[in-house]
């Protein structure tokens, strides 16, 4: 049975390193990249834990199971084990508490990243379009632009039903309420373009509310800015 | 609990044979499922509260207690201006709506107290004295007193004022989040009050034929605890929106 | 012993019964057409047909008027009306609604036997199931390539929430539904259960409530998922007031169902059978009936709201008149976590019956598994905001749902220990029941680790609204809830009709659908977290071949239930015969014959042990 779960753990913590940056889309900001290395930690730790379960449920296959028609003779009569249940219990909870702190510090990491001067952008969501706004300017659009190693805060509302907004690249995903504002931060990173797309069902064509993003460095930001018509 | 014994071959039951349980039990158990019953209605008036709290509490828009529209008319009248004559309205304005009468609503609180508490000394007297058609007169002022209090909860909720509102496709005759809120509950008061009316109606009728009488009086405690909780409720509920109401 | 059996075979038709004599599904089918046309008629003539609110206002009235008559038409007002009057059952009355001397006709009506309420059950599930199957191949099979080509958009988006709905209303009652209502009463050594009547609305108001939710497909359905969010649902068509209404009504069947179990369990114990010698599986009974007692309130009122927001106008999720769909979230979640666990505890409890039989040892520390259930059931009412991670409501309580969330990791480790623990050394007996519980405890454990995941914001924050969320709860409900369910039938199949399930067609079906578990759902892990949202009629080529493996593990998992329920229909009156005791269990239901008399025991049994002294019977002789 040893052999059986320290297999299926290495080939667990082998996923785990190896799969989530693979499996995901490129990690473009601040915030992904510690996404990406939560989902690594939490496999690698859950795999010996799945392992020991898999471990067990082969080995009770291959060697407990009673072969033939009629009924088994009775197995032990072990009713309790108060050192099996406790060693339990023990592991169970330092390993949730283990993950437990790790989530609250990368939460903490998150929020605590907010400075004191990101870029704020309007995102409104509309049945089924998503619209840019650059408050300070009068830009609108109906694309993303966002400058590299710039911390932004995006203001999220919507004009008729719930939707999400989500940047799947960025690891920043928060609904488009009626009537409030919401808001996530984020810091790109890497250049590049990515998609946004709406993750809150949100009527006929949910599945078409999706648009592009961009990544640019800071002058060509500034100049995209400058080339858009400046709406009243 | 005994061993039962007896066989069941009591298909042809002139008796009341078979595998009699004595009535303690069945009302033990009765009692049960009546206080699991109060136990989900309990939660189902929590959420109503939390439903009432949580809406004054997000106060989206500023809108609790007004909104933009227009008032002093029915449906038909904007109707008639909009759709029919084609013509249009001006621009709407923010209508605040006040509180609704806590007379009123203290009103119904105190009939259904009241109706709870003949039940009550209903009961104890049929316990005390035996006296099944007393109970059976109690019991109908109960029931006549808790249709009463049905009258004026829709007094109430007809009293709960209407915003016309247009806006993008939409016409209808709104209500703030307050009044909503208000709606909700009243409403709830007023399906509660007739299952109330229902079993005061009940418990005349079966007293009066002398199903319930001196010796069998647990299905009246049965319908009393039931009563007692609903005016346990009323007075949370109308304690809760007569004071925590208006947003300053 | 045996005259019992024969007494209730030849009996005569008890003389009593009245009303409900002539009642039955065709009369409650009628009642509730008639009357529903009834209130659509008078709600046409009375409102004004302007008004924009007129399609639901009638509609309302409509389906109110269906479930009236329905109730009407099955006799469930026979009860309260006899009551009101002073005119209570006589024996032979409740001999009569029993079922005796009825045959077959009992199954169609309004009978009070828990036995034929549990068969009952059987079918109502296998009907919701089978519903909501077909959709779910609908929904694959649009989804096997990019583009809508079989169905448009309405059509596939509708699918998608009844699709949901339907499976969850089969998964509530497919464990506790026949085996909560069939053998709990015996194995706690009753005749029945504490409240044989209102077993037989419970069930009658889920035939009620599930023909409104069907009906929903009929008319343009739905345009949001089956958590109907707001502000959405307001602008949904007629569909989704058949909707809420089913709704409303599916909650009265579970409120009712909830305080007989829960009764029947505390009250209705033989003498000797102590709590402690409670089998675990009533254990697990009793404590989802208690959680469904809390939560189904919840789900009561939102829907109660969400159709007085699209009948009166109200205010409550519209934000025009200071309303927010987050309303609507949290009293929908503060059921639906909850509901989750109402949905699980009867299959894990079931398992842990069924793994202390087929291993023939005591189940591993009974004390633990009671309270791993419970701790399951009280943490769950503290989590349910971890749906709503991304809402934006309230990201100061994000740390402390994340904190409930992940403890609850904590009590479901603890039926993985039981489990193991009970199978641990034993001589594993590989019948049907015990495949299906290995293809359990080989799902389960995946199901909760990505539970885990989407625990912790940051990740949550990615993979909310993907397929990988949709990916993970069908590892807990098709791959956890659903074997665990399949392992209950082909476990007491043998106690219902006298004969076994086809071994041969169950390990068939166990592969197909085990392996079709795994093909389709890794695959749809695989597409969320490539970044494929969910309740996608259509999607981006990057998608297209993990869909296509979906599909086709879907397809798998169809076949393998087709034919279980080929083996269930073959099996039912053709089967290997099984003796009353086929698996040498302890417990009082096998103790009883084949078929079960009406009143389940002659003479009530008096415990003196609890019934997992496998092994110990050789020690004390």
């Amino acid at each position: 049975m040893f052999w059986t779960w320290a297999v299926i753990t290495v080939a667990g913590v082998l996923v785990g390193i190896y799969a989530p940056s693979r499996l995901m889309p490129r990690s473009m900001s601040d915030n992904m990249h510690l996404t990406i290395l939560t989902m690594i930690v939490f496999t690698v730790a859950a795999a010996p834990v799945a392992a020991g379960v898999y471990a067990a449920a082969l080995h009770a296959l291959r060697h407990w199971t009673h072969k033939g028609d009629e009924v088994p003779a009775a197995g032990p009569a072990v009713r309790e084990n108060a050192t099996v249940v406790t060693t339990w219990l023990l592991v169970s909870t330092l390993l949730t508490v283990f993950l437990l702190i790790w989530g609250l510090g990368a939460l903490a990491v998150d929020n605590g990243s907010t400075g004191k001067n990101p870029l704020v952008i309007d995102v409104t969501g509309q049945q089924w379009v998503w619209s840019f706004s650059y408050p300070g300017t009068h830009v609108q659009s109906d694309q993303l632009y966002l400058p590299v190693n710039r911390e932004v805060e995006f203001r999220v509302t919507s004009e008729d039903v719930t939707h999400g907004f989500w940047i799947a690249n960025m690891g920043v995903q928060v609904d488009a309420n009626v009537g409030t504002i919401t808001t996530i931060h984020t810091t790109p990173d890497k250049l590049g373009t990515f998609d946004i797309r709406c993750t809150q069902f949100c009527g006929l064509n949910h599945a078409f509310m999706v648009t592009e993003g961009h990544v640019l460095t800071s002058s060509q930001f500034t100049s995209w800015l400058a080339s858009q018509p400046q709406r009243a | 609990m005994s061993i039962d014994t007896h066989s069941e071959h009591d298909a042809h039951g002139a008796h009341d044979g078979g595998h009699h349980e004595p009535p303690e039990v069945v009302d033990g158990r009765q009692r049960m499922g009546i206080w699991l019953f109060i136990g989900g209605d309990m939660v189902g008036l929590s959420a109503l509260l939390f439903t009432y709290l949580y809406l004054r509490g997000v106060n989206t828009g500023g809108h609790w207690m007004q909104m933009l529209g227009y008032t002093g008319h029915p449906y038909s009248y904007y109707y008639n201006i909009l759709d029919v004559k084609g013509g249009s309205l001006p621009n709407p304005t923010m209508i605040h709506v006040g509180t609704l009468s806590a007379g009123l609503n203290w009103t119904v609180t105190a009939l259904t107290v009241v109706a709870a508490a003949i039940v009550w000394a209903a009961e104890r007297g049929l316990r005390a004295t035996k006296n099944a058609k007393s109970y059976s007169s109690l019991a109908a002022v109960a029931a006549v007193v808790t249709v009463v209090a049905i009258v004026f909860t829709v007094i109430q909720l007809r009293h709960i004022p209407q915003i016309f509102v247009a806006n993008n496709d939409s016409q209808v005759m709104a209500y703030t989040g307050y009044d909503s809120a208000m709606m909700a509950v009243i409403g709830s008061t007023l399906i509660h009050l007739c299952i109330l009316a229902f079993l005061g109606l009940g418990l005349t009728i079966r007293s009066s034929k002398g199903v319930i009488n001196g010796d069998k009086w647990y299905q009246a405690r049965l319908v009393r605890l039931f009563w007692v909780w609903v005016a346990c409720a009323s007075v949370i509920a109308s304690a809760l929106t007569t004071t925590i109401n208006t947003i300053h | 012993m045996t005259t019992t059996l024969e007494a209730t075979k030849t009996a005569a038709i008890p003389q009593g019964g009245g009303l409900h004599r002539r009642l039955n599904m065709l009369t409650a089918m009628i009642g509730g057409a008639l009357f529903a046309w009834i209130f659509w008629f008078l709600a046409h003539h009375f409102l004004d047909p302007t008004s924009r609110t007129y399609s639901d206002e009638v509609t309302v009235s409509l389906t109110f008027g269906w479930i009236v008559g329905f109730w009407l038409g099955i006799g469930a007002f026979n009860a309260p009306f006899q009551w009101l009057v002073g005119r209570d059952n006589t024996r032979d009355d409740d001999l009569y609604l029993a079922g005796q001397g009825q045959g077959k006709a009992k199954y169609w009506k309004f009978t009070t036997d828990h036995k034929v309420v549990g068969v009952q059950y059987i079918i109502m599930t296998m009907v919701l199931l089978g519903a909501g199957g077909i959709l779910a191949m609908a929904i694959r099979t649009e989804l096997i390539i990019p583009g809508n080509h079989f169905v448009n958009q309405q059509v596939y988006n509708g699918f998608v929430a009844v699709h949901g709905m339907l499976m969850i209303l089969a998964l509530i009652v497919a464990v506790a539904g026949p085996w909560g209502n069939f053998v709990m009463p015996i194995m706690c050594g009753a005749r029945d259960m504490a409240f044989p009547r209102l077993n037989a609305l419970s069930l009658w108001t889920l035939v009620g409530a599930a023909a409104l939710l069907l009906t929903t497909l009929a008319v343009g359905s739905l345009t949001m998922g089956w958590v109907v969010l707001e502000p959405i649902a307001d602008q949904a068509g007629v569909g989704m007031d058949f909707f809420a209404m089913a709704i409303i009504v599916f909650t009265v069947s579970t409120t009712v169902a909830s305080v007989n179990v829960i009764c029947t369990a505390l009250t209705m114990r033989t003498k000797g059978m102590t709590l402690a010698r409670l089998p675990i599986f009533v254990w697990g009974v009793i404590i989802a009936a208690a959680l469904g007692l809390y939560a189904f309130p919840f789900f009561s009122l939102v829907e109660v709201l969400t159709m007085v927001d699209r009948t009166f106008s109200t205010s409550f999720f519209i934000a025009s008149g200071g309303g927010t769909g987050w309303l609507q979230a949290n009293l929908f979640w503060l059921m639906g976590h909850p509901e989750v666990y109402v949905i699980l505890l009867p299959s894990v409890a079931a398992l842990f019956e069924i793994s202390a039989v087929m291993a023939r040892k005591p189940v591993f520390s009974y004390r633990t598994a009671i309270a791993g259930m419970t701790g399951l059931a009280g943490l769950s009412i503290l989590v349910w905001a971890h749906h709503m991670f991304t809402t934006g409501w309230a990201p100061t309580l994000g740390g402390p749902f994340m904190l409930t969330t992940e403890l609850i990791s904590i009590p479901t480790g603890l039926f993985f220990l039981v489990l193991i623990g009970t199978l641990w050394r034993g001589n594993i007996w590989m019948k049907l029941p015990t495949v299906w519980m290995f293809g359990f405890i080989a799902n389960f454990i995946i199901a909760g680790i990505t539970g885990i995941y989407l625990s912790d914001i940051p990740i949550d924050n990615q993979l909310h609204g993907t397929m990988f969320v949709t990916a993970h709860f069908h590892y807990v409900f098709v791959g956890s809830v659903l074997f665990g369910a399949v392992s209950a039938l082909a476990f007491w199949f043998p106690k219902v009709t006298g004969r076994f399930l086809n071994e041969y067609m169950g390990r068939i079906s166990f592969w197909l659908t085990f392996i079709g578990v795994q093909v389709t759902f890794i695959a749809m892990f695989l597409s969320g977290l490539r970044g494929m949202p969910r309740r996608y009629s259509s999607y981006a080529m990057i998608f297209e071949h993990t869909n296509f493996i979906t599909t086709i593990g879907a397809y798998m998992i169809m076949a393998g239930m087709l034919v279980l329920l080929g083996a269930v229909i073959t099996s039912w009156n053709k089967g290997e015969p099984a003796g009353p005791n086929p698996w040498h269990a302890n417990s009082l239901e096998w103790m009883v014959p084949t078929p079960v008399p009406l009143e389940n025991f002659d003479v009530l049994p008096v415990i003196t042990e609890d019934p997992y002294n496998y092994g110990e019977e050789l020690v004390r002789s």
